[in-house]
C-alpha cells in the first residue's frame, strides 16, 4: 500500500451501505463484523506486525467494555468521555501487561500463555469484584440519545464502528510506513538480530502493545454501548481472544486489510452456513468449521495473501513453460 | 421507536380484502378485526440458545414452546382470529447476547407478533432491549435476573418469578422446614459458583441467614467448570455443618453431591436455591442415592394439575426429561395465546396491552393470580421440592404440595 487511497475507497464503499440497505438484520450483521474486525485490527499490530502472538486480547476488549460501562453507571460520567477513557484504559493495561511480560523476556508461546493467564485472572476478578457488578454484570440504561452515545438507528452505530475501523486502518498504515513499523517488523523477523542492530526491542514491543490495546479496547467500548450489558464472560471470555486472533490470521496477519477481510468473511461464512443448513441447530457450525479449514489450508498467508500466492504460482508456471519451451 | 407494521403478502392482502368485502355485503362488518385476520397464521418468535454451552437448556425450552404451539393449533388455533394458527419462527441465540440480538433482528424482519424465550439472563437483557426498538412484545421464559424487569421496557414480560422472589421464598421455606422439624439445623456452609446467580445468592444468604438464627460457617466459591470437589468436600467434612447449601450449575452440582456421597459426608440436609441438579429428573434417575433427600427452591410445575401431568407424560414419551425449561416455555406460549385471544389481533401494540392486562388462569404453573406490574407477573412463585423415593415431590407451598418435607434426612 503506497497511499491512503485504498483505505479511503474501502471505507467510502462501506459507508454507503446503510444508504442502500435498510435491513436491520444486515446492518446488525455488519456492525458485529466490524466490531470483531476492530478487535482483530488491534491484535494485528502486535501479532501480525510485531510477531507477538497474544491468546488473551480479551484483556483489552474487557477493560474497554468495563471502563465504559462502569464510568457511566457508577460514576455518572458522560458516555462519550467514558468511551474515550475506555480506549485510554486499554492502552494503560497494554503498558502494564507488556512491561511485565517483555521485561521478563517472555517470547513466543510463553508470551501467548501469559496473555491467556492475564485474561483469565481478570475474568475471575471481574466475576467477584463489586465494582464490575460481580457475577451479575453491569447493565447500561437504555437511553437513545446522542449525548448517551446510543442511537435509535442501527445505521448510526454502523457509521460509528466504521469510523473506528477507519481510524484503526489509518493507524495500521501509519505504523507500516513508519520507522517504528520497520523496527517492529525487524523484531518479528529476528529479535536478536534487531537488537544487534540497535533496536530497543522491549520499547518497540511495548509501543505495539499500547496501540494494540487501545484499538482492541475501542471494540470493547463499542460492545458496551451497542449491547448495553457486560459481564465477566463477555468481557474477558475466551471467545473474543479467539475472534481477535482468528480474523487477522484468516484475513492476512501483518497486512492492513487482513482483519477487516477476515472478519467479514468469517462472519459471512457463519451466516451463509446458517442459511444453507436451515433450522438444524449446530450444523451451521460444522459447515463453518469445514469451510474454515479449507480456507486456511488453501491460503496459509490469509485471504489478502492469497492473491500474491496465486500470482506467484502463475508466474512459476509461466517460467516453467518458458524454460521447457 | 419505529412502528413497523407486520408485513402482509399480496396474496394475504387480496384474501383478506375479499373476505372483508364479502363480510360487508353480508352485513357482518361488526367484526372486522376477526375477518381481516381470519386464517392468517400468527408468527411467534421462539428464541433459544440451541447451540453453545446452553444448548441443552435451549433445546428443552424450544421443545416446550413447540409443544404448546402444536397443542394450540390442534385445538383450533386462536379462535378470536378465526382459528388462526401460531406459526413458530425459531432462532438460535448461540448462547450469547450478540447471537440473540441478531435473531431478534431477523424475527422482526420476518414479522413476528411476539417473541418468547432467551433463557439466560445475559441473553434476555440484550434481546428484550433489541425487541423494544420495534415495540415488539417479548416474554422472557426463564432469565431470573431482577434487572431484566426493572428497566422500564414496556414490551418485556416475565410470567415466571425473578431472582429476588425466589431467594426470599427459599429463605422463608428453609425456616419453615427447620422450624417444623424443631430447629435441628443451626450451622450452614454455602458452596457456590462464582458468576451470575451463585455469587449473588451467596451474598444474599450471608446477609439474611444470620438474621434468622443460622450461623454461616464458611462460604466457598468455585469457578464453572470445576471437575474436582474433593478439597471442597474435605472442608465440609472438617466443619461438619448441619446444612450444605450449593448454588451451582448441573454438572458441578452432581459432582458435589456425588463426592459428598463418596466421602460419606452426610449433613442433616442439602438445601439449594435454583439448584442446578436438585430438581432434575435426570439427576434423580442417574444418581438416585446421591440425589435422595435433597431439597430445593426452584421453578416447578403444579403437580396437582392434570394438564401438567399430561404434558409431563408427553415429554417423557419423547424420551426427554420434564425440565423447567420445558414447562416455563410451554406456559409462556400459553400466556401469549391467551393474550392473542383477548386482543383479537396480532398487532404488536394490542398484544402488548393484552399481555399487560392478563389475568390468565388455568395454566400448569403453581402460581397465584396472574397480574403484571411493570411486566413482572406478581403471582409467580417458586416451589420447595425434595427428592423422595426416586421422585421429586413438592413440599411447599402447602397449597400445591404432594408430599411432606423429610428433615432432618439423616
Amino acid at each position: 500500500m503506497r497511499s491512503f487511497v485504498p483505505i479511503a475507497i474501502v471505507v467510502a464503499a462501506l459507508a454507503v451501505v446503510p444508504l442502500l440497505v435498510h435491513s436491520n438484520v444486515v446492518l446488525n450483521f455488519l456492525v458485529v463484523a466490524l466490531m470483531i474486525a476492530l478487535a482483530g485490527q488491534g491484535w494485528n499490530i502486535l501479532g501480525g506486525y510485531g510477531g507477538q502472538y497474544s491468546f488473551g486480547h480479551a484483556i483489552f476488549f474487557g477493560t474497554g467494555a468495563y471502563v465504559t460501562a462502569i464510568l457511566q453507571v457508577k460514576f455518572g460520567v458522560n458516555a462519550w468521555l467514558a468511551f474515550g477513557t475506555g480506549i485510554a484504559a486499554g492502552a494503560v493495561v497494554g503498558v502494564v501487561v507488556g512491561w511485565l511480560a517483555f521485561r521478563a523476556g517472555l517470547r513466543g508461546s510463553y508470551f501467548a500463555l501469559v496473555t491467556l493467564a492475564f485474561a483469565e485472572v481478570l475474568r475471575i476478578l471481574a466475576s467477584v469484584t463489586p465494582i464490575t457488578g460481580a457475577g451479575v454484570g453491569t447493565l447500561l440504561k437504555l437511553d437513545l440519545r446522542f449525548a448517551a452515545l446510543q442511537f435509535e438507528s442501527r445505521a448510526v452505530f454502523y457509521w460509528l464502528i466504521l469510523a473506528l475501523v477507519a481510524v484503526a486502518l489509518i493507524v495500521t498504515y501509519a505504523v507500516e510506513r513508519s520507522r517504528f513499523g520497520a523496527w517492529l517488523t525487524a523484531v518479528r523477523e529476528n529479535e536478536d538480530a534487531a537488537r544487534a542492530l540497535g533496536v530497543d526491542a522491549v520499547a518497540v514491543k511495548l509501543g505495539a502493545m499500547v496501540i494494540s490495546g487501545a484499538i482492541t479496547a475501542a471494540a470493547g467500548c463499542f460492545y458496551s454501548q451497542y449491547f448495553l450489558f457486560v459481564d465477566s464472560h463477555i468481557a474477558y471470555g475466551a471467545w473474543i481472544s479467539v475472534e481477535a486472533l482468528l480474523t487477522p490470521i484468516i484475513g492476512g496477519a501483518g497486512t492492513i486489510f487482513g482483519p477487516l477481510v477476515g472478519a467479514l468473511v468469517v462472519k459471512a461464512l457463519g451466516e451463509g452456513a446458517l442459511l444453507v443448513t436451515g433450522q438444524a441447530p449446530g450444523l451451521d457450525l460444522v459447515v463453518f468449521g469445514i469451510v474454515l479449514i479449507a480456507v486456511v489450508g488453501l491460503a496459509p498467508r490469509g485471504l489478502v495473501g492469497l492473491r500474491a500466492q496465486l500470482a506467484a504460482r502463475w508466474r512459476r508456471a509461466r517460467a516453467g513453460e518458458a524454460s521447457r519451451g | 421507536m419505529s412502528n413497523e407494521k407486520i408485513p402482509l403478502s399480496r396474496r394475504q392482502f387480496i384474501a383478506s380484502t375479499a373476505l372483508g368485502a364479502a363480510a360487508a355485503a353480508t352485513g357482518t362488518i361488526a367484526m372486522p378485526s376477526v375477518l381481516r385476520a381470519a386464517g392468517t397464521p400468527i408468527k411467534i418468535g421462539v428464541l433459544q440458545p440451541v447451540t453453545g454451552p446452553l444448548s441443552y437448556s435451549g433445546t428443552q425450552g424450544q421443545l416446550g414452546a413447540m409443544l404448546a404451539i402444536e397443542e394450540i393449533n390442534a385445538a383450533g388455533g386462536i379462535k378470536a382470529l378465526g382459528g388462526a394458527h401460531l406459526d413458530p419462527v425459531t432462532g438460535d441465540a448461540q448462547s450469547t447476547p450478540a447471537g440473540g440480538t441478531a435473531e431478534v433482528e431477523k424475527m422482526n424482519a420476518a414479522g413476528v407478533s411476539c417473541i418468547v424465550g432467551g433463557y439466560a439472563s445475559g441473553i434476555c437483557l440484550a434481546t428484550t432491549q433489541a425487541a423494544a426498538r420495534y415495540d415488539l412484545p417479548y416474554v422472557v421464559d426463564v432469565g431470573v435476573a431482577d434487572n431484566i424487569m426493572t428497566r422500564g421496557l414496556k414490551n418485556t414480560f416475565r410470567f415466571g418469578p425473578g431472582f429476588g422472589v425466589i431467594a426470599n421464598a427459599a429463605i422463608d421455606n428453609l425456616i419453615a422446614i427447620n422450624d417444623g422439624a424443631g430447629k435441628p439445623a443451626k450451622t450452614v456452609m454455602i458452596v457456590h459458583e462464582d458468576s451470575l446467580f451463585g455469587a449473588g445468592l451467596a451474598k444474599l444468604l450471608n446477609a439474611k441467614l444470620p438474621e434468622k438464627g443460622f450461623q454461616v460457617l464458611e462460604t466457598i466459591a468455585h469457578p464453572t467448570p470445576t471437575r474436582d470437589f474433593n478439597t471442597i468436600v474435605l472442608k465440609i467434612k472438617a466443619q461438619n455443618p448441619d446444612l450444605v447449601i450449593p448454588a451451582n450449575y448441573y454438572n458441578e452440582y452432581v459432582l458435589l453431591a456425588r463426592t459428598m456421597q463418596q466421602q460419606h459426608v452426610k449433613p442433616k440436609g442439602i438445601y439449594s436455591v435454583l439448584g442446578g441438579a436438585a430438581s432434575s429428573y435426570k439427576f434423580v434417575k442417574e444418581f438416585p442415592e446421591a440425589a435422595n433427600g435433597i431439597m430445593d427452591c426452584n421453578h416447578w410445575f403444579n403437580p396437582l394439575s392434570d394438564k401438567a401431568q399430561a404434558l409431563k407424560k408427553k415429554v417423557e414419551a419423547k424420551g426427554q426429561f420434564f425440565t423447567y425449561e420445558v414447562y416455563l416455555n410451554y406456559a409462556s406460549i400459553g400466556l401469549v395465546a391467551d393474550a392473542l385471544e383477548r386482543a383479537a389481533s396480532a398487532d404488536r401494540a394490542k398484544l402488548t396491552e393484552a399481555l399487560a392486562s392478563s389475568t390468565w388462569a388455568g395454566h400448569i404453573m403453581p402460581y397465584g393470580p396472574t397480574k403484571f406490574v411493570d411486566g413482572q407477573n406478581q403471582g409467580a412463585a417458586p416451589c420447595g421440592t425434595q427428592v423422595q423415593g426416586n421422585d421429586i415431590k413438592v413440599i411447599l407451598p402447602a397449597k400445591f404440595a404432594d408430599a411432606k418435607p423429610k428433615f432432618p434426612f439423616t
